[in-house]
């Protein structure tokens, strides 16, 4: 086996929307930077194909557009489940700045008349969505990056980081195809590594066929664990509303244009439920949903027949910017929004944000720092600033403040060689055993737990049953076998799964209450208590130890 | 089982190979070329980006009976 040997001032960990953009971050604070990524950064993470949304305030003139109303929406949609205070200080300082360098990497948020076409939806008091086309935005992120010096590492998994003396100084990884070994030695290290996706049973059977990025699998969030960061808002089982056989986005589109829902007895239920009626925020729409499919009103479909052919028009053209096969999947399956309600249904679950302004994972600071020295976090992978307009501001403000860090360093002391030899041999194991359960046959164990026992219906006896069984599959996890650098990758995607389901049943099991319902619905517990819950589930491993507390939102 | 490569539009650049977020395409030789295939179907996330960017427009995407039929 090959060792590579690297070492920079900043390592970042995934290369998607978060991670370029803190590529780009660090670079430009003059920093030397090593970007590693399981796919290609031209083309990872969960925008790869394409996005259509960003989520803003522009200021331009009505009393919902300002960072003060913003915030209000923000504690409205998402009370409890974050601090305004870092999202203040990272995502609405950093918006002007990021509006800026999506058009100067060529790919403007804005339509070829310099103006932004703006949607509603989600709970949102005025148009925050900026709908726009971008199909390109990775490969214009890919090459920017490159162009700014930065070191690529493309297929290349990290599997763990570096720590000496309490801080992290990198990380160890490897290469899916050829399994060369990078040891990366850095200063400061930033995960941008998504969400955790795969963990719920899929009610479109293939696993794989997932809202987000079924290749982002929580192994950012593990691995800052394990290096003692802690982590908040584990708790949320985020789940959307997707077209029945593909777990395409378009939602945002669909309802922004102003989408109705619709149920199997021809009424449209969220206009009967809830004030905001079709653009109520998103768990309120997949709770009532819910509802519907146990009263036996299903199917459930999205009704757009209504809307005026402009609207139409803009739809049919824009549907594709965010997934670049939906239209291709609606033609394959004779769907016609125009003439008929398509039929959708509710996703998988998924380890993500309580809302789109509020996140889960890795737990930030005002700088976007975790809590341990030398380790940063940003997008889907972080407490804070997820989703699009997340990613983009919290990425780049998470590599400014690393490079900031790595150059205040004097020196950086790297972990001794002997202990990384010992650590390779550990991640390599599943290839060499002679024979040994596939990661698929251990995983789809743990989807099948935790959607009987960690869904969101939850209760003591579930949430403890689950855990049960979580600690027994875990003692398989030694036996998992892998014929190549692929499987093997896989193999440790499965370890992350299991790990981050452990986490979420453990901190569901603490939060005696029900928020943001059906992302935190405990039936025995089903009202929301703003006296005693207004706030993060921090979980912590110390050792073998693993701890909760709790922090009040401020 | 997307994506499906057209083999009399194809050079063999391996461009699919490099992008595919899944690593579920690989190229093999084929007849002294090499050609892409698609080693880990049932991984495919769909995303179009081989599509996108392959510069012969020699890839199309069919989607599965499962996908289009539940």
């Amino acid at each position: 086996m090959e060792l590579i040997d690297l070492s920079a001032d900043v390592l970042i960990i995934g290369g998607g929307l978060a991670g370029t953009n803190a590529a780009m971050g660090a670079a430009e604070k003059g920093a030397s930077v090593l970007v590693a990524d399981k796919g290609n950064i031209n083309r990872s993470g969960d925008i790869g194909g394409g996005v259509d949304h960003f989520l803003a305030f522009l200021n331009e003139g009505q009393e919902w557009d300002t960072q003060n109303a913003f915030l209000d929406y923000v504690e409205m949609i998402g009370r409890g489940t974050g601090h305004l205070s870092i999202i203040e200080s990272v995502y609405c300082a950093e918006l002007p700045d990021a509006i800026e360098r999506m058009a100067r990497i060529g790919n403007p948020l804005t339509q070829a008349d310099g103006s932004f076409y703006r949607t509603q939806s989600m709970g949102q008091p005025g148009t925050y969505w900026i709908n726009f086309n971008g199909k390109r935005l990775k490969p214009c992120l890919g090459k920017a990056v490159r162009k700014l010096g930065c070191t690529v590492l493309d297929k290349v998994m990290m599997v763990d980081l570096l720590t000496h003396q309490d801080a992290v100084v990198g990380g160890i990884g490897f290469h899916i195809r050829s399994g060369s070994f990078y040891i990366l030695q850095t200063k400061a290290t930033v995960i941008a590594t998504g969400n955790t996706n795969r963990l719920y049973e899929n009610p479109r059977i293939n696993p794989f066929n997932t809202w987000l990025c079924p290749f982002d699998t929580g192994d950012g969030q593990i691995m800052a664990l394990n290096a003692g960061a802690a982590l908040t808002n584990m708790e949320y089982m985020r789940m959307t509303l997707l077209p029945k056989g593909f777990a395409a986005p378009g939602f945002n589109a669909l309802v922004g244009m102003g989408g109705r829902f619709l149920n199997s007895l021809g009424e449209y239920y969220m206009e009967k439920h809830h004030p905001m009626g079709n653009r109520a925020p998103r768990y309120e729409v997949v709770y009532f949903t819910l509802e519907e499919i146990r009263k036996g009103h299903g199917p459930i479909y999205i009704d757009c027949r209504h809307l005026n052919e402009n609207d139409l028009i803009h739809l049919e053209t824009s549907l594709g910017y965010d997934k670049d096969t939906l239209p291709d999947y609606f033609e394959q399956r004779k769907e016609d929004l125009r003439t008929k309600p398509v039929e959708i249904t509710v996703s998988e679950g998924m380890q993500a944000g309580p809302t789109e302004v509020t996140g889960s994972g890795i737990k930030i600071d005002k700088n976007s720092a975790a809590t341990v020295p030398g380790l940063f976090a940003c997008g889907d992978a972080s407490d804070h600033n997820r989703c699009v307009h997340g990613a983009v501001t919290g990425g780049y403000k998470a590599g400014k403040s690393a490079a900031t860090y790595a150059k205040g360093l004097t020196h950086g002391d790297g972990a001794p060689k002997s202990i990384i030899r010992e650590e390779i041999d550990r991640f390599m194991k599943p290839l060499h055993r002679p024979s040994g359960y596939p990661y698929r046959q251990i995983e789809d164990a743990i989807r099948k737990i935790m959607a009987e026992h960690v869904g969101p219906m939850r209760t003591e006896g579930s949430l403890k049953c689950g855990l049960e069984k979580l600690q027994r599959i875990e003692s398989y996890l030694d036996e998992m076998k892998a014929t190549n650098f692929h499987e093997l990758m896989r193999a440790h995607e499965t370890r992350s799964i299991l790990s981050v389901g452990k986490v979420m049943a453990t901190t569901a099991l603490f939060r005696t209450e029900s928020r943001n319902k059906p992302y935190h619905h405990r039936l025995d517990f089903p009202d929301t208590d703003n006296t005693n819950w207004c706030g993060l589930v921090v979980f912590r491993k110390d050792g073998d130890r693993l701890s909760c507390s709790f922090e009040p939102t401020t | 089982m997307p994506p499906t490569f057209y083999m009399k539009k194809c050079t063999g650049c391996g461009l699919c190979d490099s992008i595919c977020p899944a690593d579920a395409i690989y190229m093999k030789e084929f007849e002294d070329t090499s050609v892409p295939y698609l080693k880990y179907p049932d991984e495919c996330w769909h995303c179009g980006s081989c599509r996108q960017d392959c510069p012969e427009g020699a890839i199309e995407i069919q989607f599965p009976p499962d996908m289009l039929c539940i």
